[in-house]
């Protein structure tokens, strides 16, 4: 009796016998060293991948769902070893070999830029373009934008801003440069991806698929309870007493970063749009840049204690007083105060943000019909 | 040594020209090719046809479209670019030119 492991090749799950699951691992491992060099090395692979699935496929049937190991060695024999390019460009012309390489050198070494990128963005694209400019999950810095919009108020205005000032990725060469990655393996992602998509929503087995589910979610259980139980830790070590009233001071506090913010974007703005700060001109020899720059020290130097105070007054949260309820209403409305003070400053000054709050019903509708027409068909 | 051995580097070169022939023909995909291929001298494996493909699609010989199969996920079907065509009319020319130079020489 062997043991028996599950594998996701090109989206859809194999069992294999344990020496079967090596000698495949040994193949992949194998191929990706040789095309090390090669700019389509992970095309090349998800293709491999999707090859040796195909011959699984052919060998399982209703009666037998594992593959056993010399079944496996079988078909890598018959996929034969990699080729790596530089073998294969021996024979022809050197010259013309060095060609494409050399392309792909420079296609790669190519500087990046932040633009933003309109395919798949939920608003103008800044999210989607800061991602693939560091290499991120849009979902993560769409994330962090909210947390910033909650917690600090200036996600809105940031992202406002950027929707103006960052240009938009519309030539092929500009998309490649937002991520740094050549124009054809893009083309290959967004490609896989649909593929990848589509093969899951076919799962052909459905055995299979309920065992792939199953397994999923006891892994992301496990995983969730060691994550709140080191984090339990953490957050109940001892830790220091405060007077509960301090607490009262929190929507205070609140309004007064509100203000801070609300005067440092106002402040920013003038001195983009008209070179001034509260009416002061700038000395000749200061560029724009180093007084937006320092703007924003003076307005973290303000605000630092201010929100180091706002973090005591959140500890004493331990023993809740009873004007709890009154602050914590107090707070909020504070705080939706200055999310209405920032977005009025945004339609005053922005006719954009104005035109995008008006397509927003419609495109939400459109998303919604197309993800129902896609699950559909 | 022996003829086929002898003429083994040549097969790897001209396994490209072949590739360009099959998929001018119709589009294919991988195990179309390999399957062509099996019956010949230039029988060949996965291993070295989806590199050679991402090298000709790389210099746009050739572009791949995603096709929905009966069994399995989407495959990749091959098919000529123009400039593909090209670059297999241009080898065409130059084999039977090859052909003839073969013929013709230590002829009286």
């Amino acid at each position: 009796m062997n043991k028996v492991i599950t594998i996701n090749l090109g989206g859809n799950a194999y069992q294999l016998e344990d020496g079967g699951y090596d000698l495949l691992r040994n193949y992949l491992d194998s191929a990706a060293a040789r095309l090390q060099a090669n700019p389509d090395r992970d095309e090349i692979l998800s293709d491999i991948e999707a090859a040796i699935a195909e011959k699984f496929r052919a060998l399982l049937g209703s009666h037998k769902s594992v593959v056993v190991a010399k079944e496996v060695a079988t078909v890598l024999t018959e996929m034969g070893p990699i080729e790596a390019e530089a073998e294969a460009s021996q024979t022809g012309a050197p010259k013309e070999a060095a060609g494409p390489g050399a392309a792909g050198a420079e296609s790669a070494s190519k500087p990046r830029r932040l633009y933003r990128i309109n395919e798949g963005a939920m608003l103008a694209g800044v999210c989607n373009g800061i991602a693939a400019y560091f290499n991120l999950d849009p979902t993560l810095v769409r994330l962090a934008f909210v947390l910033l919009t909650i917690f600090w108020g200036t996600g809105v205005l940031v992202y406002v801003i950027m929707a103006i000032v960052v240009p938009e990725a519309c030539s092929p060469e500009e998309k490649a440069s937002a991520s740094g990655i050549p124009p054809t393996a893009q083309e290959f992602i967004r490609r896989a991806k649909a593929g990848y998509y589509e093969a899951v929503k076919n799962f052909p087995d459905p055995k299979a698929s309920r065992e792939w589910s199953r397994r999923f979610r006891r892994e992301w259980r496990a995983y969730a309870c060691q994550w709140r139980h080191h984090w339990r830790d953490k957050w109940t070590g001892p830790a220091p007493v405060y007077d509960p009233r301090l607490g009262y001071w929190l929507p205070v506090l609140s309004l007064l970063v509100g203000i801070a913010t609300v005067g440092w974007i106002c402040a920013s703005i003038s001195l983009l749009a008209t070179g001034t700060v509260c009416g002061q001109t700038l000395p000749d020899n200061v560029p724009v840049w180093l007084a937006a720059l320092l703007l924003f020290i003076t307005y973290g130097i303000l605000v630092g204690p201010l929100k180091v105070a706002r973090h005591l007054c959140y500890k004493s949260w331990g023993q809740p007083g009873p004007i709890w309820p009154v602050v914590l209403l107090l707070e909020a409305l504070v705080w939706l105060l200055i999310v209405a003070v920032l977005l009025g400053l945004g339609f005053h000054y922005f006719p954009a943000l104005r035109e995008a709050i008006h397509v927003l019903p419609a495109m939400a509708h459109q998303a919604f019909e197309d993800i129902r027409s896609w699950w559909k068909g | 040594m022996n003829v086929n051995e002898k003429f083994s580097a040549i097969r790897k070169g001209l396994l490209e020209f072949l590739v360009l022939q099959i998929i001018a023909a119709e589009k294919v995909y991988v195990a179309d090719i390999l399957k062509q291929l099996s019956a010949t001298q230039f029988a060949t494996q996965e291993g070295t046809l989806y590199p050679l493909l991402s090298k000709m699609r790389r210099e746009e010989l050739l572009d791949y479209e995603w096709k929905e199969s009966e069994a399995g996920p989407p495959r990749k079907y091959y098919k000529l670019t123009a400039k593909g065509r090209e670059q297999l009319r241009e080898t065409l020319e130059y084999w039977n030119e090859i052909n003839e130079t073969v013929k013709k020489l230590g002829q009286p």
